[in-house]
């Protein structure tokens, strides 16, 4: 991992001058909003998939189970490799692994003893997993850093203060000896303290001492401006390159296997039958929604990352048709997310909506006790971000969102009136009945709906050309009569539609 | 064609087929031998084990029992002389594709591993779309298809399988008379190239009319051989109204 970081850090300093790379990476809000997205990117690209197979709520339990995971690595870190706990170590990311597919697998064969449901397979299997890892924290690791706020909602706001330091330039120890140029000297007596000796005393004996020799690293030799010039560090927050790394694993999988997941998550028996393996296939997907969901625990905690997973693919599964559009256009709605979400956390709705400025307002018209400052958590601000944009596409998606059903549904209606006035004046047209019948003025009643409804339905039907005014009458025109005829074969006469 | 066949052997040999779920038997100690180049019908009651036979021969479920042979070969080996057409009910229809998409999946198995469809697939898909009269629906979602437009999606994509064996599971189920009229000429086409096909079936009547070879299965297979032989009244008895005297054998397990 850390050389990993070395590997990037030189590749960026090539272009970007050291102070403003750290600039950047100590911005508490360019870090927050890049380590968002990461997480955004990752999981909502694997959410398509989980949301296709129906799996979303595996999503949640993985999420939960990842905990034992974490809790099992701790103990293997701290008790048995007496290494420190650290919530970026591989151990945890096989951890996770492990327990995402213990969920599977013990799901798997509650549910395949056929006496339970598969929701209520999941909804035994998770609680459980996680109930030992609680009871494991609880019990054992107190000294742990694991609250529950960084189980709940994460704590992407200081990521940028975790980092690795990497130097590049000036980085030696330097090392004062007393021969040293820097080195101060002085002198110490050393038989001083007993038999009333003092300094001054002819008897008194000396030492050279040197009162800063040692070693001292390069960032500690600048502080003490032993060296003319500051070690070019960059310090790198931890969780990027992780999560970096995790959407990475996570685009590569899609990209490789993206036949293959489309074929199994479609039609998996098919798949069978030409020879892939729908169950691999299923399990490497499960593995990866664990190393996801452990990876961006840190960021987002365990309960909010199910978001992160299915509401940018719920979004991009009513805006298109196409599975390779929707992989295209999830991560962009959670990776927007992660950024609008930031800037709500701190005040802004989208940057039209200062939300101090609303709650100054509240506090002047109905009170808030002086409460105007708005600074809330930021991962719970990505994932309602996230959900305003679900919302906006469920109102507005051209094909599948309430605006366009409601207008589909009213063309229909109108279409229909339409054709039953039509109908209407067919029917009824040079018999002898016609002019009590079609009289323009009295339609309305014949067709049982109101004047005002049967006048609007006529004026848009003679601006169609299919109806003229006659004395009074409403006639077809000759379009009018092929349109309805056409109606009245295909709707009425030949029976069912056509396959 | 390449010879992939001995003379001796059939296009489907079952041997002492048993499946159980959960140790009751779907199928019991069946036996049927399919000759290449026929149409066969298998019919049976609910619960007789039909696509159960065709899901086993598939290696789909596990079997407790048998041997299962295409052209004298195991079904791993024999995968690109088998296509299968499953129930219409088996995937979610709101799946984010369209009806190439669909179709150009029955050529994954050709492409094995990692391979993506390029435009020969494209090609060889529409031509199939082409055969079962979809060509105008080629990229419409597969949500907006009816009934029996999906039904012949799931044909075309068999097709383009180009195998030698084709199993179709309920094709006829719920489509209009126009689809059940396309399938029939479908099926006969495949015949007169030499495909062997073998059919869930539910409508007894058209039985003699579109088959020529059937078997009548109940957990048990009660016969099989040519349509004009075995399709009698004494063994649809047997198949249908004499249960208890066609399972007496096998235990009393199917009182419903």
């Amino acid at each position: 991992m850390y050389a990993l970081e070395q590997i990037i850090i030189t590749i960026l300093v090539k272009f970007i001058p050291i102070e403003q790379l750290n600039a950047a990476l100590s911005d508490p809000r360019a870090v927050a909003i890049l380590i968002g997205a990461l997480v955004s990117i990752s999981t909502a690209c694997l959410g398509v998939f989980l949301l296709l197979r129906k799996m979303s709520l595996t999503s949640d339990a993985i999420s939960h189970t990842v905990l034992l995971g974490i809790v099992v690595a701790f103990f293997v870190m701290v008790g048995l490799l007496g290494t420190e706990a650290d919530l970026s170590s591989p151990l945890l990311v096989i951890g996770a692994a492990a327990a995402g597919v213990l969920t599977v697998i013990l799901t798997e064969l509650v549910q395949r003893s056929g006496l339970v449901k598969q929701d209520a397979a999941l909804g035994l299997v998770f609680p459980l997993l996680f109930a030992i890892a609680i009871i494991i924290i609880s019990r054992y690791a107190d000294d742990v850093h694991l609250d529950t706020d960084a189980v709940l909602v994460g704590e992407i706001g200081v990521a940028w203060a975790n980092t690795n330091s990497h130097c590049f330039d000036n980085c030696d120890d330097v090392v004062i000896t007393p021969d040293h140029p820097r080195a101060e000297m002085g002198r110490r007596c050393i038989n001083c303290s007993s038999g009333g000796i003092t300094p001054r005393d002819p008897k008194a004996v000396f030492e050279e001492v040197c009162a800063n020799c040692g070693t001292y690293s390069a960032a500690e030799a600048w502080r003490e401006r032993l060296i003319p010039e500051p070690p070019a560090l960059v310090f790198w927050p931890r969780s990027l390159t992780l999560m970096g790394l995790v959407t990475l694993l996570n685009v590569g999988f899609i990209a490789l296997f993206y036949k293959e997941l489309k074929l199994t998550s479609f039609d998996s028996a098919l798949a069978t039958a030409l020879g892939f393996r729908p169950v691999a296939l299923n399990y490497m997907l499960m593995t990866l929604v664990s190393v996801t969901a452990v990876s961006a625990f840190d960021a987002v905690g365990s309960v909010l990352v199910v978001a992160f997973f299915i509401i940018p693919a719920a979004t991009a599964y009513l805006l298109t048709d196409r599975l390779a559009i929707m992989l295209l256009i999830s991560p962009v709605f959670g990776a927007l997310s992660a950024m609008t979400g930031y800037e709500l956390a701190r005040g802004q709705l989208l940057g039209i909506l200062p939300i101090s400025d609303v709650l100054v307002f509240l506090d002047r018209t109905v009170g808030l006790d002086g409460y105007t400052q708005w600074n809330s958590s930021i991962s719970a601000s990505m994932v309602i971000m996230a959900f305003l944009f679900f919302l906006a596409a469920w109102v507005l998606s051209p094909r599948y969102g309430l605006v366009a059903a409601a207008l589909r549904r009213r063309m229909q209606r109108q279409q229909f009136a339409d054709q039953m006035i039509l109908g209407h004046i067919y029917h009824h047209q040079g018999r002898p009945e016609a002019p009590e019948e079609l009289a323009a003025d009295r339609l309305h009643e014949h067709l049982g709906w109101t004047p005002t409804h049967t006048r609007l339905a006529i004026a848009r039907l003679r601006t169609l050309n299919l109806v003229i005014l006659e004395d009074e009458q409403v006639r077809l025109t000759p379009r009018g009569e092929r349109v309805v005829s056409e109606f009245l074969h295909t709707q009425l006469h030949a029976g069912q539609p056509t396959g | 064609m390449v010879n992939h066949t001995n003379h001796d052997d059939f296009a489907l040999d079952i041997h002492d087929l048993t499946v159980a779920y959960n140790s009751s038997p779907a199928l019991w100690d069946v036996d049927l031998q399919v000759p290449e180049g026929v149409l066969m019908a298998v019919v049976g009651p609910n619960g007789a084990g039909k696509s159960t036979l065709i899901k086993a021969a598939l290696d789909l479920i596990p079997r407790a029992t048998g041997d299962i042979r295409f052209y004298g070969q195991p079904y791993a080996r024999a995968r690109h002389l088998v296509g299968y057409v499953p129930q219409r009910s088996s995937v979610d229809w709101d799946f984010p594709t369209s009806v190439l998409d669909v179709v150009m999946m029955g050529l994954y198995g050709k492409l094995g591993w990692f391979r993506r469809p390029g435009k020969r697939e494209r090609e060889l898909a529409m031509a199939a779309l082409e055969q079962v009269s979809l060509s105008d629906l080629a990229h419409r979602q597969i949500s907006q298809l009816s009934g029996g437009q999906q039904q012949r999606t799931f044909l075309a994509r068999a097709l383009v399988q180009d195998a030698q064996l084709y199993f179709m599971d309920e094709p006829f189920a719920a489509v209009d008379a126009v689809t059940e009229r396309a399938i029939v000429t479908l099926l006969h086409e495949l015949r007169a190239r030499g495909k062997t096909v073998i059919v869930v079936h539910h409508d007894l009547q058209t039985v003699p009319e579109y088959f020529d070879w059937v078997a009548l299965l109940n957990v048990q297979l009660i016969a099989s051989g040519p349509t004009e032989v075995v399709y009698t009244e004494d063994n649809l008895m047997k198949t249908y109204g004499g249960r208890i005297s066609t399972l007496a054998s096998s235990r009393d397990r199917m009182e419903v």
